[in-house]
Formats: C-alpha cells, structure tokens, sequence
C-alpha cells in the first residue's frame, strides 16, 4: 500500500516540480524587499512556452534536437529511483545509489553535446564550466553517497533511507560531515548562488544557463522543468539521506514536505547572502567539501574498528 | 609444447575474438593502400596468434615464447609502416620499457617453474611466503608495464597510434587485456594468500592511471593519440577492480571479490570493444581524408552517417553513461565501495580515495568524450573534414556496426555474463543469469528496463513536442556574424578544466612578441603540456642508464691482451673467495 502511494507521490511531485525553483524564487524576492513572482510562475512560463515554435539554429544536428528530450528522461529516470518516504516506484532503473551519478552525468553530457551541434560559443562555454565543476562534483557526491551507505552497510537507496531513520544517525560525526557534502551538492546540482547565478541574463556569466541559450518554445519548456527536477532530486536526496525522519510510512511523508521547505528556505537564504564566486575558485569549494566527507569516513572507520 | 583452455582463457580469447573480426574486415578493406601490405598482414596474423598462445598456453616456455612474440611483432608492423627516425626512436623506446619492466614476467614465470608450480594447485598452496611475494612483486611490475599502468606506462601512448588502425585497435583493445589475463591468473586464480600490499599497489597504480591517462587524453589533439591516453586510464579503471578484489579477498569478503573480479573483466571486453571501435573509426575517418586532428574534424556525423554513428555510440560507451558502458564503471565503484562498507582500517580509507578518483576519472572521461564527439562528430564540417564526400566501404561499416551492437549489449545485458565471469574467482559462484545486475548488498540495477526507458521516454517527448518550427536563425553570438575561423576548439573548450588542473599539469607557456617602432609585427605564442612522469622521472634514469652504458663500453676495448687480464682476475677472484670460504 505504502509502496503504491509513494510511487504515486513520485509522479505527482515530477509534475509538481516547478514549485521548488519558483519558492525560492518568491522567497528570495520577499527577502531582498520585492513583491517578486508568485511560486506558481514557473508553470505560467512552462505553459507559455509550450504554445511556442521551436526556433532551430542553422546547421544544428540530432544532438541538438534530441537534448531536451534525453534531459528531461534522465531525470524522469533518476526521481523514480529516489525513495519518498522510504519507498518507490525503483522502476525502471532500480534503487542502486551509485547509478545516480551516471544518469546526472548523462543529462550534462547531453546539453554538451547540444551545444556543440550548435556551436554557440556561449553555449560551450557554460557546458564547459558544467563538465568542469562535474568532476569536483562527482567526486563528492560518490562521497556523500558512500558516508549516507556506510550505517546501512548497502548502497540501496532504501537501506540507506532506513538507517538515516531516526535521531541515532546523528551521533555520528560521519553524518555531520556528510550533510556538509550534501549541502554543497545540492548548491551545484540546483545552480544556485555561490556557485552559479539562475537569474542572470549575461552569457558570460553563465553556467547551466548557457546550453538553454539556443532553445525555444516546447524544447525550452522541457529544459526548464528538467532544471527544476534537478531541484526535486536533489532535494529529495538530501531529505531522505541527510535530514532526520521517523521510520513510519505517513509521518516520514510529513516529515519529507517539511525537509523540502527546510532546503527551500536554506537555498533562497543563502542566495540572498551570498554573492556568485569565481568559476575556478568552484571545484576548489568542492574538492574542500570532498576532504570534509572523507574526515567524516575516517572517524567512521576509526569508530568501527 | 602443451596447450589447454580453461573458462579464464575462454573469456580472453572471447574478446581477442570480438576484436580480431572486426579488425580483419577493416584490414581487408584499409591495408591494400598501406604500405607493405603483405608484411603488415603477416605480422598481424602472427600477432593475434601470438595473443591466442598466450591465452592457452599451459607450459612455461610456450607462455614465454608467445609472450615475447606478442611484443615484438607489432613492433614490426609499425617499422614497416614507419620506417623513419620517429618510428624506430618510438619502436626503441617500447621495446625498452616494456622488455626492462616486462623482465618481472620472466622471474615469476621462472620462479613458479622452478617449483614445478606453473599452473599445478599442489605445488602452488606448498609455495613459501618469500616465494610468494616475489611471485606477486614480479608478476605486478611486468603485466603492469605491458598492460600500460603508470608510471610504467609512458611507451604505450607513443606506440599504439603509430601502428596502422586495425592493429591500434588489437593493441589497445586486447593486448593490454591479455597483461590483465596475467595478473587475474596469477594474482587471484594461483597464488594462495596473496598479501594486502599487491592489492593497494594495484589500487595505486590503477587510480593514478585512471585519473593521469584521462587528464592527458584531455590535453591530445590527434584523435589516436588520445584514444591511447585513454586506454591508459581503462586499464587503471581495471586496475582498480583487481585491487579491490585481492583486498577484498584477504579480509574473507569472497562474494565481492569474485565480484570485483567479474567487475574487472566486464570492463576488459567493454574496454575492447569500445576502443577497438574508436580505434576503427579513427583510421575510417583518415582513410575519408578528414585527417586524424580532432579540431579539424566536425560533421563527420552527416558526411559519414553509418561510421559516425557507430562512432558516437563508442564515444557513449567511452563517457561510461547508461545505457552503454556504464554497468562495468557501476560494478566497479561498487566493488570499491565495498572496501570501506566491509570493514575499518586504512585499506577502507584507500577504497573511499581510489572511489573518488574513479569518479573523478569519470567525469573527466565524459568530457573527453564530449570534446570528440562536439569537434569531430557533430555541428558543421570544418577544415580538413570538409573534402569527406560519403561513407567509408561496406567492410568497415559492418565491422564498426558489430562492435557498436557488442558495446550496447554489454550495457543492456551484463547480467548474462557477470555470474560466469565472478565464477572465474574463487568462491565465486552461485549467482543467477539475468538481465540486469541484482547483487548483494546493492539495490538492483535493472539494465534492460533502464536501456528501454532511455530510449522510449525521449522518443515519447519528442513526439509530444510535434514539429513545429519557425524557420532556422542564425546561431546568437551577441549579433556578430559566425564564421568556420569563429568556431571553438577543442582545445578552448577544455580551457577552464586545464586552468583548474594547472597546479598538477605545469603547462608550459612562452609568448613572444617583436614589436619595433611602437607597432606590434609578430605574436608567436607556443605552449605544451609536459608529460610530467615521462620527462621527470623516466628521462633522467633513461638518460643515467645510457650513460654507464658508456662507461661499459671502455671495457671492451678489443685488445686481446686486456681480455685475457680479465679472465686471469676473475680466476683469482674466484680463488680468493675459496680461500676465505665464501664459495665451497
């Protein structure tokens, strides 16, 4: 029964999606003293986009029409993979961990290759800037992955929900450390502020930006909600591995909603303090979250023998 | 002379198969225009008998013979197709490396026969602890040189671009593999108790390989060169597999170390048929005329549709993403994973660092892969690319097309063969054949279903998408106008992951600029990227190692007088040290 529900709540929140980026973007505007937009815009411009032509640039190729499609299916794949509330759907890719940093991989490597078929020198540059900060970036979500593995002994995403059941998790240094890493994941995997800026408008300052550049209309609205996906799994990655929750199905759910806010609240928080940081000073910051991981794997192996 | 096949020299020779056939169909329809194409076809053949004796020999001296027939002939090959000053300096420097460093192969082999233990379980569990280690130490240095395993690695990205692309692709794809075959029969099928050290030397040498090929591979503009990098980081990838396997094995954990051993291997016959492929496709594309320089290349996807694709998929494959490719780098960042899950200590702490530079490694792999993909395959054609006027012969085409379906299959259905490769290990059997992979201790990785989905759910979004398009614009650059002289490079693109990366590559940069008169006349701006291991550490030793060559060499001075002063010296050695009683 719980499992159906999950599953059912796995969908819901794909369709859902769009509401986390446009929270933080209504939280953030009432932070810095604007009205700013309602949560609910991103889907306002979703279903503005969709009753747009596609504008293709000349001489672009099949990589560049099958992006947004191969984006927004690797993610559908990658959500369904992430417990809610310690259960899902696990179809079609099953629940392994591990296999969450191909299909990220996947997504990126397609807005690449996108960029490229257009050669749109802006486009390359924010897919390059991606592909940099990714190996940084995969490094530490192996490490986050393994230190949330390591109390389940299993790198099952559901053993691993398990075993962050409850407050015990907590007396573990190696969580700490871990939830540190995880916060760093989700700044990257959500182009947020200090690491890339979602409200710029100048191509040299772009990142994930940057391969959107040369779509339009329904192929478009299909990066944008893969870019708020990216929120949702993300987000949902961190609630379940990285926040306290009871082992119960329907109170874990309240506690996930709750988490979700939580994350919201921190990312418009943190983009309202913080300015965007140099591009090469990024996998800096990553590799330094990366040692703070492994200190919290040392203490963990020290603990265990 | 006796040979035999047992199921690990099955699975070698499977994949010396799965590439010798394409490799065959390529050279029927690419070697008539080489020159000396009867030598190169002879000494292609012996090679992959060669690689074929290898696998099956069961007696030293057979091992041995075939063994150094393997390195010689395709040093051959690339002699007759580079008869110049470049090929015999590349040609001198692989047989020196890997005959220095190939000498471990000797001593273990000769040490196992000593015993009468080359391939005799009983004589092998009687082996000593000293006998042991040295076995190990032996066997590591020398499969680990020929199989191209920093820091011994510095010959193989000169040596297999050289070679005609057919044999690139026998060198790359399973050369290396039959190395690989060495340390797994060796390393983990004799020897009993192999000790926890050879297990972290091989994490070591395969997280450094992984991470340093790649990086070099990102720093390569000849499209062959940098596929050769890039076996140099595959062969790391594996590396690390086999590490964590005899780690996993000396703490008891058997089921994971079969299974890194399956690990491995499934990478091997990735690695094979990926590369194999990229190799084919690299010498179908020079063959085209679009010459072998990757910024040079581009649309190669629309000029050459069948090869180009094929190409992609390799590349797909190369990048480790799913579907293709990515369930044997998921075996093996699992196997990794299972050292610091299984138990404390500093080998556990050696698994989680050797996990994030495999994912590290990866991450730079994809944008490699990226890099050739965007210049080569994609967007416009440009520069040399441009003359490319249709696909290669029906030959080729079939032969990149097998090995394309070989690489999909392997990511759709590794569950068919890993139960048969971790029963290769001891204590490593007992697992079902399915499709997806559903291992201990890991949520199950439903392969087929996840390949379906990735190829139904984008074609299910681009249909809901439809087809309604403006007409093409221009591409936006700020308004300015593009040109072909406008495009990105390879080079421009891998700038901000070099810049991050400068601090371990020391990228060498000299800017010249002759200005007379208030007015600038010329801007020379030249800069490299040293192989660091190569002109730090191996030049020098090379270089001391010449030099008391020299010094030898005076003892030869051909006077017949000065040799017979030799033959009484050592005459009266030798008396002396009966005397004292160090010699009885």
């Amino acid at each position: 029964m719980s499992w159906a529900a999950a599953g059912a709540m796995q969908v819901l929140a794909l369709a859902a999606a769009p509401i986390l980026p446009g929270l933080v973007q209504s939280l953030k505007a009432r932070l810095q003293g604007r009205r700013g937009p309602g949560p609910l815009q991103p889907f306002r411009e979703l279903a503005r986009l969709w009753q747009r032509s596609v504008v293709a640039p000349e001489g672009a190729g099949v990589a560049y029409r099958m992006a947004p499609a191969v984006i927004a299916s690797s993610l559908i794949v990658a959500v369904l993979m992430v417990p809610f509330a310690g259960e899902g759907l696990g179809w079609p890719a099953g629940t392994d961990a591990l296999v969450l940093i191909s299909l990220l991989a996947l997504g990126r490597v397609a807005a690449a290759a996108s960029a490229w078929d257009t050669g749109n020198g802006f486009a390359l540059m924010g897919a390059a800037r991606d592909l940099t900060f990714a190996v940084a970036g995969e490094a530490l979500l192996v490490l986050v992955l393994l230190v949330a593995a390591l109390p389940a002994g299993s790198t099952d995403l559901g053993a691993m929900w398990s075993a962050a059941a409850g407050v015990g998790a907590w007396d573990e240094p190696a969580r700490w450390c871990g939830a540190f890493g995880m916060a760093l994941v989700v700044v990257l995997e959500t182009g947020r502020q200090p690491i890339d800026n979602p409200d710029t408008h100048l191509e040299l300052t772009m990142v994930h930006e940057g391969p959107l550049l040369e779509h339009a209309g329904r192929d478009l609205a299909l990066l944008q909600w893969a870019a708020a996906a990216r929120h949702l799994l993300v987000i949902a990655l961190a609630v379940g591995l990285y926040l306290p929750h009871p082992a119960a199905f329907w109170p874990a759910v309240g506690a996930m909603v709750a988490g979700a806010v939580v994350v919201v609240i921190g990312l418009a928080l943190l983009e309202t303090w913080q300015v965007k940081m140099r591009v090469l000073a990024v996998p800096r910051l990553l590799a330094a979250g990366s040692v703070v991981t492994l200190a919290g794997l040392v203490t963990w192996l020290a603990g265990a023998s | 002379m006796s040979v035999g096949v047992d199921p690990l020299s099955g699975a070698f020779l499977a994949i010396l198969g799965l590439v010798a056939v394409p490799a065959a169909l390529f050279a029927a329809a690419a070697v008539g225009t080489a020159r000396a194409p009867r030598g190169l076809t002879a000494l292609g053949g012996g090679f992959q008998l060669a690689m074929a004796g290898v696998l099956v020999a069961r007696d030293p001296v057979t091992f041995l013979v075939c063994w150094e027939l393997m390195s010689l002939l395709p040093a051959a090959a690339i002699l007759l197709s580079h008869p110049d000053l470049a090929g015999r300096r590349t040609v001198f420097q692989y047989l020196a490396v890997t005959h220095v460093g190939g000498a471990g192969v000797w001593v273990a082999v000769l040490v196992l026969a000593g015993d009468g233990a080359f391939g005799d379980p009983a004589a092998l569990s009687a082996l000593g602890g000293g006998a042991t280690a040295l076995v190990a130490a032996a066997a590591l240095i020398g499969f680990a040189t020929k199989a191209g395993l920093a820091p011994l690695h510095v010959w193989l990205p000169r040596a297999h671009p050289m070679a005609p692309s057919h044999l690139s692709a026998l060198m790359s794809g399973v050369m290396t593999k039959v190395s690989i075959y060495g340390i797994v029969r060796v390393l983990v099928q004799w020897l009993p108790d192999v000790p926890a050290w050879c297990g972290g030397a091989l994490l070591a040498m395969g997280g450094v390989s992984a991470l340093g090929g790649v990086v070099y591979a990102l720093t390569q503009r000849d499209l062959k060169r940098l596929l050769a990098f890039s076996t140099v980081e595959n062969v790391g990838i594996i590396a690390l597999g086999l590490g964590a396997a005899l780690l996993l094995a000396d703490r008891g954990a058997t089921e994971w170390a079969a299974l890194a051993v399956a690990a491995a291997l499934l990478h091997a016959a990735n690695h094979a048929a990926f590369k194999g492929l990229l190799f084919m496709a690299a010498g179908a594309f020079e063959r085209a005329g679009a010459g072998r320089t990757v910024d040079r290349m581009g649309g190669l996807l629309r000029t050459m549709p069948v090869t180009g694709g094929a190409a992609l998929v390799g590349l797909v494959a190369f990048a480790g993403l799913p579907p293709i490719g990515f369930a044997a780098e998921w075996m093996t960042l699992r196997a990794l994973a299972e050292l610091p899950l299984t138990g404390a200590g500093g080998w556990g702490l050696a698994g989680a660092v050797a996990l994030a530079a495999l994912a590290a490694a990866a991450a730079v792999g994809a944008m490699v892969a990226t890099v050739v993909a965007g210049a080569a395959l994609l967007g416009r054609p440009r520069g040399a690319a441009a003359a490319v006027t249709g696909d290669s012969t029906p030959g080729v085409r079939v032969a990149v097309l097998f090995l394309a379906g070989v690489v999909v299959a392997l990511g759709a259905l590794p569950g068919l063969v890993v139960p048969s490769l971790a029963a290769l290990a001891p204590g490593g059997g007992g697992l079902a054949a399915a499709p997806g992979l559903d291992l201990p201790g890991a949520g199950p990785v439903r392969t087929l279903a996840l390949t379906a989905a990735l190829v139904v759910l984008p074609l299910a979004l681009l249909a809901l998408r439809g087809r309604r398009t403006a007409a093409p614009a221009p591409t936006w650059a700020c308004g300015q106008r593009t040109g072909p002289e406008l495009d990105w490079t390879a080079a421009g693109f891998t700038k901000t992951l070099r810049l991050t990366l400068a601090g371990a590559l020391r990228p060498e940069r000299r800017l010249e600029i002759r200005a007379s008169g208030g007015t600038t006349h010329e801007v020379v701006h030249r800069s490299r990227v040293p192989e660091l291991l190569e002109e730090r550490l191996l030049a020098p030793a090379i270089a001391r190692v010449l030099r008391s060559a020299r010094a030898a060499r005076r003892l030869q001075s051909g006077s017949l007088r000065a040799y017979v002063a030799y033959l009484a010296g050592v005459v009266v050695v030798l008396l002396l040290l009966v005397r004292i009683g160090v010699l009885t």
